[in-house]
């Protein structure tokens, strides 16, 4: 029989010592910063650099996962890590930087407004990759991003044969298909569905074709039964299509967002060395 | 060989019509390779064939020559890579340009041949073979690895058996069974005891007693990968008895069995059906603790689980006898496992100690896609899976933009198992490579496939059960087909998963995955997948 004696790695063990890296960086800067109030100086630009340096870091990940084949720089998965405690340091970084208060100037309240926009999604994407991938692979079939047009379309194409072939006999399931059907294969989901992606469009139409059984013989029952079939993967394709889409649409506006905030926070890093002689 | 010796049903005749083929090499043809792994053995009918004591460079086999990227190499993929599919340069293999090989097609077949044998194999560091040898035999019925490489002489006619028909003439030849079990007794029987660490610190004399009445046993197919896919189809109840039983639970406990090589099932019985407890590989024991139980309290316990092949096994089995005689008494207390707990105890129902294992579906699945074969799976978590691609992406990066798996595969609950090369423990991949192209690593026990000495002639491709070998058609650096000199069909070039063995970074696949999701671990053992489902 085949054993094992120990344990090697767990997430909750990863967990657990990040976020203690985690408090102890912020303690340390807090101290810090502390200390050079104390001297009477200024700790703005001590945590400005601590801050954009922490936005260029976080910036790199993207530029790792590039460079897969650069050996001795460390995992993908470690970078991630990384990025999400780093991250989550910032939110506090952020604070000290700004003493605790409402930014007041123009740049510095749009340079906020993209720090808690990129941050923010952060958040929201950490919540997404943990829980979204769970929902999809639930589903039985697992499906590629890109290939779901050409699914679709083979999908529409099988069940215009299943209802070509059921219409020579009695024209109802045919008379269904196009009135009821035909929109729900042959397109894309709504900008709703995608938001919020749910089973009752699925279980509505199942129904609908469940109900007209008593209109139909024999074979095109048979034919009704495939067709349930059809709308089901059809609605699964459709439910890929609208969680791994967020998923992408997510990144790319994160990333998207992250270049205009280091480009606005260099700026603003500029202006700070240009009227530092104005500060207090 | 009296052909009265033969059965009705198998007779010589027919052992040689179905099983045999009379094959001519020419002077320098390499009959097999040193590493080549095979199903046939070879007896020679007239002319003489060099055994090459000498191990030969990789290149001259047509084996892949690791080359390591150094950093600059590493870097420039970032530019150099080709934007176009499947791209090689226009050069032929190394040793081909110096002259040391050559080829030639004899028939459908493509032959490699040495231009100077003893350039290759100076003389005194081979063996010739004549008329009436026979070689390649223990390689065929063990399903190891060729010892050593092989070379026609001079034209020489070669009588190349199938081990379905190599078996059946052992059954019926005594001499012949003889002087192959004695040679594999000598060769193999006592290095693969000694390395069982159930025996390893026994003395010699009990190793030597063990080795003279261990019985070689084999189950199931060499072929299991020709019907794999069909067999997939079937329920899995039916699967499972349809495997050919090693040991059945309930019955007499004969000895103590040992893989020496492929998979086993272990199952109870359960209702009308079997349930797969777990799976045994290469070198794990099966019944020690029934002979233990036995011997410490006179008792007569049966087997209390099945043992079914999986695929093929071989096993070697010490009768119950000398167990009792040489290993229970020179194993420690500590060494020995537990014994059964009465049959009226509370407990007598769990008749296996608990241990961390898989979840029972989960083992199903992996036995019965047969993933337990893979050394280097590519398993995904799709609980964790984000569906980014950056495995994919990491991959084509590192492979000249073309990536060498697929981001799809069986699924189980939340686990897939990726089509990528798994690198098999039987890699069935390698039989029947004309040119040697494909071949396994030594250190790293990674399957590679040389590009320019492959052929393109799908034999892999059609004999890997997992379809992760796929044959690709190439293209000039400007992005044109490139196609043969004697028709305007393109060429064809096998491809498959090398786990990035000439990338310091090792595979870019997992290296690249940020959400801990895709993992590449050896499913040969349970515990990785343990450790992966217990993180």
């Amino acid at each position: 029989m085949n054993h094992v004696k120990s344990k090697t790695f767990t997430f909750s063990g990863r967990r657990k010592k990040f976020a203690f890296a985690t408090c102890i960086s912020i303690l340390a800067m807090a101290a810090i910063g502390g200390w050079l109030q104390n001297q009477l100086l200024s700790s703005s630009f001590f945590t400005g650099y601590v801050f954009i340096g922490c936005l260029f870091f976080l910036t790199a990940l993207n530029m790792r996962k590039r460079l897969p084949f650069i050996p001795n720089i460390g995992s993908a998965r470690f970078w991630m890590q990384l990025h999400i405690y780093v991250g989550l340091a910032t939110f506090v970084l952020f604070g000290m930087h700004v003493k605790w208060r409402v930014p007041d100037g123009g740049l510095e309240i749009f340079l906020s407004g993209l720090y808690f926009f990129v941050a923010f999604s952060g958040v929201y994407g950490l919540y997404m990759t943990r829980i979204l991938p769970k929902r999809l692979s639930a589903i039985k079939e697992e499906v590629i991003f890109e290939r779901i047009p050409a699914m679709r379309q083979k999908l529409a194409q099988q069940a215009r044969a299943v209802v070509m072939e059921a219409c020579e006999s009695s024209e109802v399931l045919a008379k269904f298909y196009a009135n009821r059907l035909i929109y729900f294969f042959e397109t894309p989901r709504s900008f709703a569905y995608n938001l919020s992606p749910s089973g009752g469009r699925k279980r509505q139409l199942v129904g609908e074709l469940e109900a007209l059984d008593r209109f139909l013989g024999e074979d095109q029952r048979h034919a009704s039964r495939r067709l349930a079939v059809l709308v089901r993967q059809k609605d699964d394709l459709d439910f890929h299509r609208a969680i791994q889409g967020r998923l992408k649409i997510w990144l790319f506006a994160h990333i998207g967002v992250t270049y205009s905030l280091l480009i606005v926070a260099v700026v603003h890093g500029v202006l700070a060395h240009a009227f530092s002689g104005a500060m207090p | 060989m009296d052909q009265a010796e033969f059965s009705k049903h198998m007779p010589l005749r027919g052992i040689l019509q179905n099983d045999c083929r009379l094959i001519e090499y020419r002077q320098g043809d390499i009959i097999v390779r040193e590493g080549d792994y095979g199903s046939s053995a070879f007896l020679i009918i007239d002319g003489e064939a060099l055994v090459s004591l000498k191990k030969i460079a990789k290149p001259i086999l047509g084996r892949n020559h690791a080359h390591q990227k150094s950093f600059f190499e590493t870097i420039s993929q970032l530019w150099s890579n080709s934007k176009y599919s499947e791209v090689r340069e226009l050069k032929s293999n190394s040793e081909s340009n110096t002259g040391t090989i050559g080829q030639r097609s004899q028939g459908a077949q493509t032959r490699v041949f040495l231009h100077d044998i003893p350039r290759v194999i100076p003389p005194g560091q081979s063996v010739a073979l004549h008329p009436g040898e026979i070689f390649g035999e223990i390689s065929a019925l063990t399903r190891t690895p060729r010892s050593a490489t092989v070379v026609a002489n001079k034209k020489t006619f070669i009588l190349e058996i199938r081990w379905q028909g190599f078996r059946e003439l052992l059954k019926r030849h005594d001499a012949m069974r003889q002087h192959i079990e004695s040679q594999y007794r000598e060769n193999s029987i006592r290095s693969h005891l000694r390395e069982t660490d159930l025996l390893k610190n026994l003395p010699q004399a009990s190793i030597d007693a063990i080795s003279d009445t261990t019985i070689f046993e084999s189950y199931g197919s060499f072929q299991w990968h020709q019907n794999f896919r069909s067999t997939k189809e079937k329920d899995i109840a039916d699967r499972i008895l349809s495997e050919p039983i090693i040991a059945q639970q309930g019955q007499y406990v004969d000895g103590l069995i040992m893989i020496r090589n492929g998979f086993a099932r272990l199952s109870r019985s359960r209702g009308d059906g079997q349930q797969t407890i777990a799976y045994l590989g290469k070198g794990q024991t099966f019944g020690f603790r029934e002979l233990h139980h036995n011997w410490e309290t006179g008792q007569q316990r049966p087997w209390m689980l099945s043992l079914r092949a999986v695929g093929y096994v071989d096993v070697l089995k010490i009768p119950t006898s000398v167990i009792e005689q040489h290993v229970l008494p020179n194993t420690s207390a500590a060494d020995r496992p537990p014994l059964y707990p009465q049959a009226n105890a509370a407990s007598s129902r769990r008749m296996i100690s608990r241990e961390r294992s898989l979840d029972q579906n989960l083992l199903e699945f992996l036995v019965g896609g047969r993933y337990i074969n893979g050394t280097q799976a590519m398993v995904i978590d799709l609980d964790r899976c984000t569906r980014c691609d950056d495995c994919v992406r990491a991959c084509a990066a590192t492979h000249n933009n073309n990536p060498r798996f697929v981001r799809q595969g069986e699924k189980h609950g939340h686990w897939m198992i990726a089509s990528a090369c798994m690198h098999c423990m039987d890699p069935v991949c390698m039989i029947g490579c004309p040119t040697g192209a494909i071949g396994r690593s030594e250190e790293t026990g990674n399957v590679t496939i040389n590009d320019s000495t492959c052929v393109g002639c799908s034999t892999c491709a059609n004999s890997c059960p997992y379809e992760n070998i796929k044959m690709a058609e190439i293209n000039s650096p400007r992005g044109l087909p490139i196609l043969s000199t004697d028709g305007p069909t393109p060429i064809l070039k096998a491809t498959k998963c090398d786990l990035c063995s000439n990338q310091p970074t090792g595979p870019a696949c997992q290296h690249a995955c940020p959400h801990d999701a895709l993992a590449r671990i050896d499913l040969s053992t349970p515990e990785a997948m343990i450790g992966l489902t217990e993180r």
